[in-house]
């Protein structure tokens, strides 16, 4: 129904789309995620031409809307579009709203439009706000009448972008379910989300977008659970992660507590389990490792899966090789003893790197 | 239907004019009570500060006698009175004949009695194809007009007997076949030439009369501040300058006729005998004398007309005129808006007057396009700067997703605008066009400079008249609060009709049934 070849997008100073090339099937219900920034929003845009690519074509039922001579009005008719901030006229009334495109741009009369507009108020559950104004009601209604507007041009597909992004958590529900309805009576629909479970259970194709393109495509069964590329797994496990490196006997402790209390704070890690973490780290290196070398050089990662719910902590350093059951501090021995506790010590004999000694660590939180 | 009368805006109207009035009698007691200090030989004025009226260059007579007085420039002989009255100044320069003018109206102004000097008057000619002609039948004029003693009749007649109710200027028998010539007067300068029941008379109008009907000319006649006489005729606008003072400077860069008066200058100070009228008799008399005598309220009537008609048609004009040039700029035409940019920055750039006073000097110098004419043309060029800016700052306040929702159901560009942009834009924009709207009121004051006859020139030419500032003034402000009330009042009725949240939820679904 829509495909697009080699579709690019450059702005001055950066090139979000470098060339994409994909079909759009009747009845496909598709989720684009990806880290912000990847051009998720321009491809949407880009597709109803509310930007203008900077080359390449796109192809709505055959025919091509980026040539020259194309009449965008009448083919932006055909593509809904329901933005972040909703955009609801802010002049009109709710019922006018959805309304007058019906009557300026498919010719409808206003009856015929009034009817519409009411039928599709009740579906989205707002029959009785006909005659308020936009500012008057909540975020979740107005993104719910924005739906409705765009429900009245009876469209061949809709473009949502990020639909929930500028909601109370406690509208987004509200507004999901409505988009969920949608998808269940067989609208073609291109979602733009931060949600992953929402995209995740309504959708039948998944793209994950950076390196300036569709990066990895897939069922959301394949993206969500076996992601096959790096950054896809990456995004979907929610790995991000400190890292550190001393290179001399003064390194000041203090940045890393610093930092990883902001860390532990942002991604809801318990405190006892970064204290845990803190106490290892502190033992292993101030109290051993640097002590054995006089110039020493450790590497330190410390990271934490969402999905897996476990802390790492991981510890490469050059020069001799450490034992850490042969500490001597017996609150750090007692945390080894944990059942939550589980540590890798190693000596790597073929390291690509001088960085031949390895202590890794995981905490959790329950067995 | 709503009554178009606000009852409740009349009643702010009356307590407003009541509050007016009371303010109006605190000014007037200062206005009314003089101030004394006797001042009786020309020496004593040294290191003082002396009155004289712009561009007539008399001061120049008195830098060596008196090297640390300083000078005050003044536009009309009325604002060296009232200065003098006001002990702003201790003394002001005036011609001799105009001296028994203001005695007569202010008994307690004394002359010195060592004139400052004496001055000439010549005619200047204007820079124009009738330039050489005109000079030669000037000259030819006035040689023949001194011996055939012609001068001394009219100085005998307009200055020794004048007498302001009795004295007339013959205006009949110019035939004009030999064309028309047009001559800038002061106006507000009596005896020389002043306004007299609608109509110029005094000595210069006298002079002019009778040149014309011996060379068979029809004049036309423009008062122009003084100031602005020289720049006028030397930008070709009139025929002829009356009333200049010849000096060496001015004949180096104009055109000067032989001089058609001579004149003692004098310097006036307080000191003479006191009013002795009580001050409702003074506030009577000088009523009398601002709105009844010769049927002057005619002339306020009229000068109200022209600046409504300046202020309503530069509005009208204006506000279509930025509009349009609004709809070329708006989706960023990069030769339009490098124009429109170059023209904002010339019009906001430069004061209101010589903003006018170039248009109608030099853009339009060359045509005949009058003084109110220009001033629509420039009123209505302003204000379409300030409606452009309107627009801009109201529509770049409506959100962008306005226009991309819009866009992204398919509305046209110019269906985007009309539809879902400018409705909402005009919340945004109509306050502050209520306030420009205000101010391009007040700014057409200015208007006399290019020889409108509006409300404000109006009331300095009566003022001239009367020597009194109470009542004309007055009678001004609250002509002028009255047009603006009724301008400010008009807008804000266009606001309410047209903001669409305050229609009725009945005209919302009109034509519509609801089951």
């Amino acid at each position: 129904m829509i495909e697009l070849r080699h579709l690019r997008k450059e702005y001055e100073n950066a090139i979000p789309l470098e060339d994409i090339n994909v079909t759009i099937n009747f009845g496909d219900v598709i989720s684009v995620i990806g880290p912000s920034g990847t051009g998720k929003s321009t491809l949407l845009r880009c597709i109803n031409l509310l930007e203008e690519p900077t080359s390449g074509d796109i192809f709505l039922d055959g025919e091509c809307i980026t040539a020259k001579g194309c009449d965008i009005n009448r083919v932006r008719k055909k593509m809904g579009m329901v933005f972040q901030s909703f955009n609801l006229f802010g002049h009109l009334t709710i019922i006018e709203n959805i309304m007058n495109p019906q009557i300026t741009l498919l010719g409808k009369s206003k009856q015929e439009a009034y009817d519409k507009a009411m039928e599709l108020l009740s579906t989205v559950g707002l029959a009785s706000k006909a005659l308020s104004y936009p500012d008057e009601l909540s975020g979740g209604q107005q993104q719910r009448i924005a739906i409705a507007r765009t429900l009245a041009m009876d469209p061949e597909i809709i473009l949502f972008d990020e639909p929930t992004s500028a909601l109370d958590p406690s509208m987004i529900g509200e507004v999901q379910s409505v988009i969920r309805m949608l998808a269940k009576s067989g609208v073609t629909m291109m979602i733009v989300t931060h949600e992953m479970d929402f995209a995740r259970k309504i959708s039948n194709r998944v793209f994950f977008m950076d390196e300036g393109g569709i990066y990895e495509e897939g069922t959301p069964k394949q993206i969500f659970e076996n992601p096959t590329k790096e950054k896809t797994r990456k995004f979907i496990y929610r790995l991000s992660s400190l890292r550190y490196r001393i290179d001399s006997q003064d390194f000041d402790f203090s940045t890393i507590s610093e930092e990883m209390q902001g860390y532990s704070e942002k991604l809801l890690i318990e405190m006892e389990r970064v204290s845990k973490l803190q106490m290892s780290l502190e033992e292993l290196c101030a109290n051993n490792l640097m002590q054995m070398e006089k110039n020493p050089d450790i590497k330190i990662k410390i990271e934490y899966s969402e999905k897996s719910d476990i802390l790492f902590l991981f510890i490469r350093y050059k020069g001799e090789h450490f034992d850490p059951k042969d500490s001597d501090n017996e609150l750090f021995l007692s945390i080894l003893g944990e059942k939550t506790t589980e540590i890798t010590d190693e000596i790597i004999k073929e390291s690509h790197d001088e960085y031949n000694n390895s202590i890794s660590m995981k905490f959790k939180w329950e067995d | 239907m709503k009554r178009f009368f606000d009852f409740k805006l009349a009643k702010k109207t009356v307590s407003l004019a009541v509050l007016l009035c009371v303010l109006c009698t605190f000014l007037a007691f200062p206005y009314f009570a003089y101030a004394e200090e006797k001042i009786t030989k020309l020496d004593q004025l040294d290191g003082k500060e002396i009155a004289v009226q712009t561009a007539v260059l008399y001061e120049e007579m008195l830098f060596d006698r008196l090297p640390k007085a300083t000078f005050q420039y003044y536009t009309m002989p009325n604002d060296m009175i009232m200065a003098l009255k006001a002990n702003k100044v201790s003394a002001y320069m005036i011609e001799e004949v105009s001296f028994y003018v203001q005695k007569a109206n202010h008994p307690d102004l004394a002359k010195l009695d060592e004139p400052a000097g004496i001055a000439e008057y010549g005619i200047v000619i204007g820079n124009n194809e009738k330039r050489e002609t005109l000079k030669k039948q000037l000259d030819e004029y006035i040689d023949k007009a001194n011996k055939e003693k012609i001068i001394e009749k009219m100085y005998e007649y307009w200055i020794i007997n004048y007498d302001p109710d009795e004295s007339k200027t013959d205006l009949s028998g110019l035939t004009g076949e030999n064309g028309t010539v047009r001559v800038a007067i002061e106006g507000g300068y009596e005896p020389f030439s002043y306004i007299s029941n609608g109509k110029p008379c005094g000595y210069d109008v006298d002079f002019v009369a009778r040149f014309c009907r011996e060379y068979g000319y029809k004049p036309e006649f423009y008062q122009v501040p003084f100031e602005s006489i020289a720049p006028g005729v030397e930008a070709g606008k009139y025929d002829m300058g009356m009333n200049i003072v010849i000096s060496d400077e001015r004949e180096d860069s104009a055109v000067m006729s032989k001089a058609y008066i001579t004149c003692p200058i004098l310097l006036i100070v307080l000191g003479g005998e006191k009013d002795n009228l009580g001050f409702f008799g003074k506030m009577s008399r000088s009523f009398y004398k601002t709105f009844i005598k010769e049927g002057r309220w005619k002339l306020f009537v009229e000068g109200t007309g022209i600046t409504t008609l300046i202020t309503v048609a530069s509005v009208f004009f204006g506000t279509l005129l930025g509009f349009a040039v609004y709809l070329i700029c708006r989706n960023g035409n990069k030769i339009a808006n490098k124009i429109t940019d170059f023209f904002l920055w010339l019009i906001h750039g430069l004061p209101t007057v010589v903003f006018l006073m170039i248009l109608y000097y030099i853009v339009f110098g060359s045509t005949k396009l009058g003084g109110t004419w220009v001033s629509i043309v420039g009123f209505t060029l302003m204000f379409a700067c300030a409606m452009y800016d309107m627009l801009w700052v109201g529509c770049n306040a409506v959100g962008k997703g306005q226009r991309e929702a819009s866009r992204a159901l398919g509305y046209s560009d110019s269906q985007s605008f009309f539809k879902i942009i400018l409705p909402q834009a005009a919340k945004h924009f109509l306050p502050i066009y209520r306030n420009e709207v205000v101010t391009l009121i007040k700014e057409t004051s200015v208007v006399g400079y290019i020889a409108v006859l509006d409300l404000t020139k109006i009331s300095d030419l009566v003022r001239s008249r009367t020597y009194e500032a109470f009542f004309p003034l007055m009678a001004t402000a609250i002509v002028y609060f009255i047009i603006s009330g009724i301008m400010t009042y008009m807008v804000r009725r266009v606001e309410k009709t047209i903001d669409p949240t305050k229609r009725s939820d009945e005209r919302v679904l009109k034509g519509i049934k609801t089951e």
